[in-house]
């Protein structure tokens, strides 16, 4: 069953291999996945500990509910101090990876230690060995997974991996698994490859039984029905995550050009109906596909149509890969977004890092603190398709000056430019913000500055805010599992009752990422999709633990409380630009220009935000810096963290 | 198990509509019911013009904008906010 999988511990230096069973207590307080991650890594490792040494610990680890007969358990979560933001380091991605893991008999796995020389792990029913990577070093992510199908003679062997750009400690290296599938977020695969860790492999037989399986199946229908019915992913599957660009840059709610506007206008060659018709005219009609128990389908599957790699398989490109490679950089050609998803995919690096990295420098150069010496003569200007591309390939390999030093990450890169250049970069702790402009939304705005891993919009975003939901409705979702009876509004504008919906979130999102559920199945993109009261059932059905939906949402604060500890540990401090709960100055300064009329001429107002912030706080049992207060870390059962239980 | 109560999910599933769309102006959102195959729709609330792209003949959702129409409108509002202030 889910609650037999185990946990390993093991050491790269010495090779050496411990298993352990997850106590049903620390299950209640933690569920699994993200949360239990957290916990490990806040017990794990040492305050200040360098990101890229070998006692820093790298957490992968399943959802409780992965492999059974819930929807959409196909999340495989990954954890450790990041190189990126000298903070939390978390992602979270699709596929098959995590179902695997578990039929191999883990849930999570606590890895330290450097490997002397490049290995892999291969985890089969159970056992788990160390095995030498020299076959597999310096190939791309796809090249390197089926390599190890290969070795293996098993091609039902599922991998996360890194590429090239992990291999080179780019500190916006991701993990991926599949073809595009990807851990992108605070550089996770540059912690496996400062470890010598080129893959983690698996391949599992064993058994999960359902507790109640009559009634899990039952269920299920119930919530397949309740996810494939809606609109949102109904258009999803047919689109993919793109469908979401129409409505964004519609109204003024993508960044372009860096920052200097908040829609791109005339990209109608990357918009999702046109990147459709290409995928349709390469892959024939029906090249949509899933990640493991969904219905949804949002994964396109492509082969470049023309250009350098034509002819190339991808999936994607994802709706950030738009923004990356279309908006931000003002590269407003299908070709030119799909290479670049191709070659980010390849080389195993952050799409999102990757294209706000080189936007902010095409930013500098124009501006003239960039010159055309530190870029090796590269014309790094918006709209450059192909400097765009160049830069993708000197960033991996970390090639001439620029490629180096972008490489290291925005705050890095920033200190060895000079000048004025961190002005510019749109980043909160350390890791750039989405291509999304939260300008004209306040609470989108406050979700990105104080999300846990640093600017994002999966941690606390509460999306559905743009849909001008009536109160009564935003009523019912946002006042259960807890009760709340304070303002909420319709409009997206205004400032007043916007934390208690980011808190909301954040609770709901910790939730998933601990059952190991995607979350376009929750309340993300759509309003009337599952949450706590549904989830309840689900644990129970498929686990047999008794969770109300009251005891998961506690458990999703205490994941939360507990990532904020380490953050603290590690220096996070409420107003610091580089390491705080704070946004760059252009979101106060600098007006939209573009969009709806209602957007135009639209900041965010710094003293209404500080309130705001002051509120997030007040909900979460923070004090006014920022510190959880003694009595919420007693409420929650968190004051004698670390306590070294696991 | 059928007959279990249904969550709040489910129970605001009665709020969803189908064949409609909304008007992406965030701060208008009104409800547009574009014919059958049509490509364009205009919001008759605040003016904004779409592209309209179906996703079945059933299923209507919005493109993008019509970028003339829509940028002569924001520039418009930009001015006015100016002057104001």
């Amino acid at each position: 069953m889910a609650l037999n999988r185990k946990i390993a511990y093991i050491d790269l230096t010495t090779g050496d291999i411990q298993v352990k069973p997850i106590p049903i207590e620390i299950r209640k307080r933690f569920i699994g996945g993200r949360g239990l991650d957290a916990y490990l890594l806040y017990n794990h490792t040492e305050k200040g500990v360098d990101p890229l040494s070998p006692d820093n610990v790298l957490l992968i680890s399943a959802g409780l509910l992965a492999a059974t007969c819930a929807s959409a358990t196909t999340r495989t979560h990954v954890m450790a101090k990041s190189p990126l933001t000298g903070l939390l380091g978390s992602t979270n991605m699709g596929g098959f990876f995590a179902p695997e893991l578990a039929w191999a008999g883990f849930h999570h796995l606590v890895i330290r230690g450097k490997a002397e020389k490049p290995c892999y792990l291969f985890i089969h029913d159970g056992e788990i060995e160390i095995r030498d990577a020299k076959n597999i070093w310096g190939r791309s992510t796809t090249e390197t997974q089926w390599a190890i199908r290969e070795e293996l003679n098993d091609p039902e062997v599922k991998s996360l991996v890194i590429g090239p750009a992990g291999e080179t400690l780019v500190r916006f290296a991701n993990v991926m698994t599949g073809i595009k599938d990807s851990g992108g977020r605070t550089g996770m695969g540059c912690i496996m490859g400062s470890k010598n860790l080129k893959a983690v492999a698996a391949r599992g037989t064993t058994d999960i039984s359902i507790a109640y399986p009559e009634e899990a199946l039952e269920f299920n229908k119930r919530f397949i029905d309740q996810i494939a019915s809606s609109k949102v992913n109904q258009t999803q599957g047919t689109l993919g995550t793109p469908f979401i660009w129409g409505a964004t840059n519609s109204w003024g709610g993508v960044r372009a050009r860096n920052f200097q506007y908040n829609q791109c206008e005339y990209a109608d060659d990357i918009e999702p109906e046109r990147i459709d018709e290409i995928a349709t005219e390469t892959m024939g009609p029906h090249h949509m596909a899933g990640c493991f128990g969904c219905q949804v389908h949002c994964r396109a599957r492509y082969k470049l149509p023309s250009g350098p790699y034509a002819g190339k398989y991808d999936e994607g490109p994802e709706y950030t890969a738009l923004g990356a490679f279309g908006a931000m950089p003002d590269c407003r050609n299908a070709e030119t977004v799909l290479t670049c998803n191709y070659l980010v995919n390849q080389y195993g690096m952050d799409v999102l890092e990757t294209g706000a990295m080189i936007s902010w420098a095409m930013e500098l150069f124009e501006l003239g603190i960039l010159t055309s010496e530190q870029t090796d003569g590269l014309e790094l200007r918006f709209g450059n398709d192909e400097a765009l591309i160049e830069m993708i390939s000197r960033i991996c390999s970390r090639k001439g000056w620029l490629g180096d030093t972008l490489a290291d990450g925005g705050i890095p890169a920033s200190e060895k430019i000079g000048k004025n250049s961190f002005d510019y970069l749109v980043q909160v702790k350390g890791m750039n913000n989405l291509h999304s402009d939260e300008r004209g939304t306040p609470a989108l705005a406050l979700n990105v500055a104080t999300a846990s891993r640093g600017s994002d919009h999966l941690r606390s975003r509460p999306a559905i805010d743009l849909y001008h939901l009536p109160e009564q409705v935003l009523r019912k979702i946002y006042s259960n599992p807890v009760p709340y009876d304070g303002p909420l509004s319709s409009d997206h504008t205004v400032y007043e009752g916007k934390p208690w919906q980011v808190f909301w979130q954040e609770n709901c999102y910790m939730a998933v990422d601990c059952l190991g559920i995607c979350k376009y199945h929750t309340v993300f993109l759509g309003p009337t999709h599952p949450n706590f009261e549904d989830w309840a059932k689900v644990i129970h059905y498929n686990t047999g633990l008794e969770f109300t939906p009251k005891d998961i949402w506690d458990a999703a604060v205490r994941g939360n409380t507990i990532e904020r500890l380490f953050n603290l540990r590690e220096g996070l401090t409420r107003n610091d630009l580089q390491k705080g709960d704070m946004l760059n100055h252009r979101y106060f300064d600098e007006p939209c220009l573009r969009g709806a009329p209602d957007v135009v001429g639209r900041k965010i107002d710094k003293d209404k935000f500080i309130q705001m912030i002051d509120e997030l706080y007040e909900h979460k049992g923070l004090d006014k810096d920022g510190v959880p207060k003694p009595e919420t870390l007693k409420k929650q059962g968190l004051e004698g963290e670390p306590s070294h239980r696991l | 198990m059928a007959n279990e109560e249904i969550s709040t999910a489910e129970a605001l599933r009665k709020t969803r509509t189908y064949g409609k769309i909304r008007c992406h102006n965030p701060s208008c959102m009104g409800r547009l019911t574009p014919e059958a195959g049509q490509a364009h729709v205009k919001c008759p609330e605040c003016g904004m013009e779409f592209r309209v792209h179906w996703i079945r003949p059933d299923f209507p959702r919005i493109r993008g904008p019509v970028w003339e129409v829509n940028r002569k409108i924001a520039e418009e509002a930009l001015k006015k906010k100016e002057k104001d202030q």
